[in-house]
């Protein structure tokens, strides 16, 4: 597929812990198309969130080859990886993983801070972004003083700092009601439908029927 | 947002933990300034002392060590094994002043304070001493004391008032004018009235001696050695031997200033270390976000060394205070009672001020290196996964 903006090859991850090898992912080949919709779904441990991993920049495999938007991630060096994923990819995590001790702005800034924004674009950026969630009253607000869907809708807004094409997200409505599945979701297709690429790792059935592609992963094998 | 603002955030989330690791650097630092300034105006005091001795060669008991000749310059007690006798043959050496002095110590209100006994005019021609209050001795019989503007102070003494000394009600009757060394804290008695009261009759415990010639030193010492048996050592010597003392006693104190601001480096990195722990899935969001390694290794290095900065000007500010403050308040001996002087005219050592800031900030800084290290080495995925 010509505008794969993932693509994985023969990839593998093993865990050693002591003498015992754990498989956890093993010959994974794969192709995301750009602007697309995608859930990777499967049982818990099967290598979903490990898959996500990788294909996001975060980890490396241990064979195979990983490319994202056009360079091959496994092989570059740390630094470049790491601006890589700052501008390239935004995560978005289950359990919302904001830095507590900033407010909703600041977490936004933070990652506009990482990829070279100055502060006063940070500024305007980050309350068109919160506007765009629908949490404009909250720039000021800590995480400790947001709903659980508020902060994922915070979340989500950072994963969007620094314009990325791909969103990863790990579980994103797993510790929400349904009333904040809903509103998230809503978001997700507002952004799908602005040619974001959406990955989303997920055992939420009604996420899945919403996703253009779905991947499943059994055994840390595509299935 | 900028790192230096998420690093300052990062620190005052744990008030606690930042003002107790705050308060190690704090005290590391204030005792090493305090160290270093007590033993830096210690030096400065010695040579002061020298200089006002007035003398060039000084005539102390045969055998004497370095330790007799830092009592001439502290005012310490002395043994008082030199005869008048002995005096007035070296004094009959053509080209000398001679001015001997009994060095003792008594109590006034259960505090030690020195006591000279002086031959009044023959003093006076080694000291620039002005007089602030009362009169000086008028003769070398006088039946009064004569005392330092700081011992005046400190026992709240004037002319007309009344000390005991050995047993004895002595009433003073003159306060010299503040020298800014070790003559400020004594009583000075007629020679012959000290002599008697410490059971010391017709000796003195050394003499300053003042040469007319400064070429002819060398044949000085000589003439004086072969006129009596006793020691004889020149202004410069007596500096040399006195500085070795003190420089050991220097090297002392910086090490104990050393084991505090290690004690303080290790706090930090034991701050740093639990941070990293504590921390760890915010290392990981932040990786997440795109920080590289080096920007994390940043993020605690600029941690630590603000540690340094902020402790470092507070342990100085502490430091100065504690010199100046508690010098004064130092017990009389050999040795502190330089310190003692000095912390009266302790002036703030720019250098040291400086330079201790800067030391402060270079300890944090190494310190928070191997913890900076482990945090930046963290894999994303663990840090971000840590519960």
């Amino acid at each position: 597929m010509s505008n794969a903006i993932i693509r994985t090859e023969s990839v593998s991850k093993h865990y050693a812990t002591g003498d015992i090898t754990t498989i956890a992912l093993r010959d994974i080949s794969l192709e995301i198309p750009k602007g697309s919709f995608t859930c990777i779904v499967g049982p818990s441990g099967h290598g979903k969130s490990t898959l996500m991993h990788l294909i996001g920049g975060l980890d490396r495999p241990t064979g195979g080859k990983v490319w994202l938007d056009g360079t091959e991630i496994s092989s570059i060096d740390n630094s470049s990886l790491a601006k890589l994923r700052g501008v390239k990819v935004g995560f978005v995590f289950q359990f919302f993983n904001l830095l507590q001790g900033l407010t909703a702005q600041e977490n936004i800034e933070t990652a506009m801070m990482l990829a070279g924004v100055p502060e006063k674009k940070q500024a305007s950026r980050s309350l068109e972004l919160l506007a765009m969630v629908g949490l404009a009253d909250k720039a000021g607000s800590k995480p400790s003083q947001l709903s659980g869907g508020q902060q994922q809708r915070i979340a989500i807004a950072r994963a969007l700092a620094n314009e990325p094409e791909i969103l990863l997200m790990d579980e994103p409505t797993g510790n929400l009601d349904s009333a904040s599945e809903a509103e998230i979701m809503k978001i997700l297709h507002v952004l799908h439908g602005q040619g974001k690429t959406i990955v989303i790792v997920t055992h939420n059935e009604d996420i899945a029927r919403a996703a253009e592609r779905i991947i499943h992963v059994k055994d840390g094998m595509l299935h | 947002m900028t790192l230096s603002k998420l690093v300052v955030r990062n620190i005052t989330r744990r008030r606690g933990r930042f003002v107790f690791t705050l308060l190690g650097i704090t005290i590391g630092i204030a005792s090493f300034v305090t160290f270093q300034s007590m033993g830096g105006n210690l030096k400065k005091e010695i040579y002061r002392e020298t200089a006002s001795l007035g003398a060039n060669l000084v005539v102390i008991p045969k055998g004497s060590c370095g330790f007799e000749q830092l009592s001439v310059l502290t005012g310490d007690q002395m043994p008082t094994n030199i005869t008048m006798e002995e005096i007035k043959k070296v004094a009959a050496i053509k080209g000398l002043t001679v001015v001997p002095f009994l060095a003792q110590k008594t109590a006034i209100h259960n505090s030690p304070v020195s006591v000279n006994g002086i031959l009044p005019e023959e003093t006076r021609k080694l000291k620039a001493w002005t007089v602030a209050d009362g009169a000086y001795f008028s003769t070398g019989n006088d039946r009064g004391a004569v005392v330092g503007m700081a011992a005046a102070k400190q026992f709240k003494l004037n002319p007309g008032s009344v000390v005991t000394i050995r047993g004895e009600q002595i009433q003073v009757q003159g306060v010299l004018n503040e020298t800014g060394g070790r003559d400020d804290f004594t009583v000075f008695l007629p020679l012959p009235l000290a002599q008697r009261l410490f059971k010391a009759v017709d000796r003195v415990s050394y003499a300053a001696v003042k040469v007319d010639n400064l070429t002819l030193t060398d044949s000085y010492i000589e003439k004086i050695n072969e006129a009596v048996g006793l020691g004889v050592v020149s202004d410069k010597q007596m500096l040399k031997s006195v500085l070795s003392i003190v420089g050991s006693v220097n090297i002392t104190l910086q090490l104990i200033a050393a084991v505090s601001v290690l004690a303080a480096a290790f706090g930090i990195i034991n701050t740093m270390m639990t941070a990293t722990y504590e921390r760890k899935r915010e290392i990981g969001i932040l990786q997440a976000l795109g920080a590289k390694q080096s920007t994390i290794f940043t993020a605690f290095i600029m941690e630590s060394g603000f540690y340094g900065l902020i402790g470092g000007v507070s342990g100085v500010m502490a430091g100065l205070i504690t010199s100046i403050v508690a010098a004064p308040y130092i017990s009389s001996n050999a040795f502190t009672t330089l310190v003692k002087g000095s912390g009266t005219n302790a002036a703030i050592d720019y250098k040291l001020v400086i330079g201790s800031v800067l030391f402060s900030v270079v300890v944090a800084v190494a310190a928070g290196l191997y913890p900076a290290w482990r945090a930046a080495r963290l894999s994303p995925v663990e840090a971000i996964s840590y519960e």
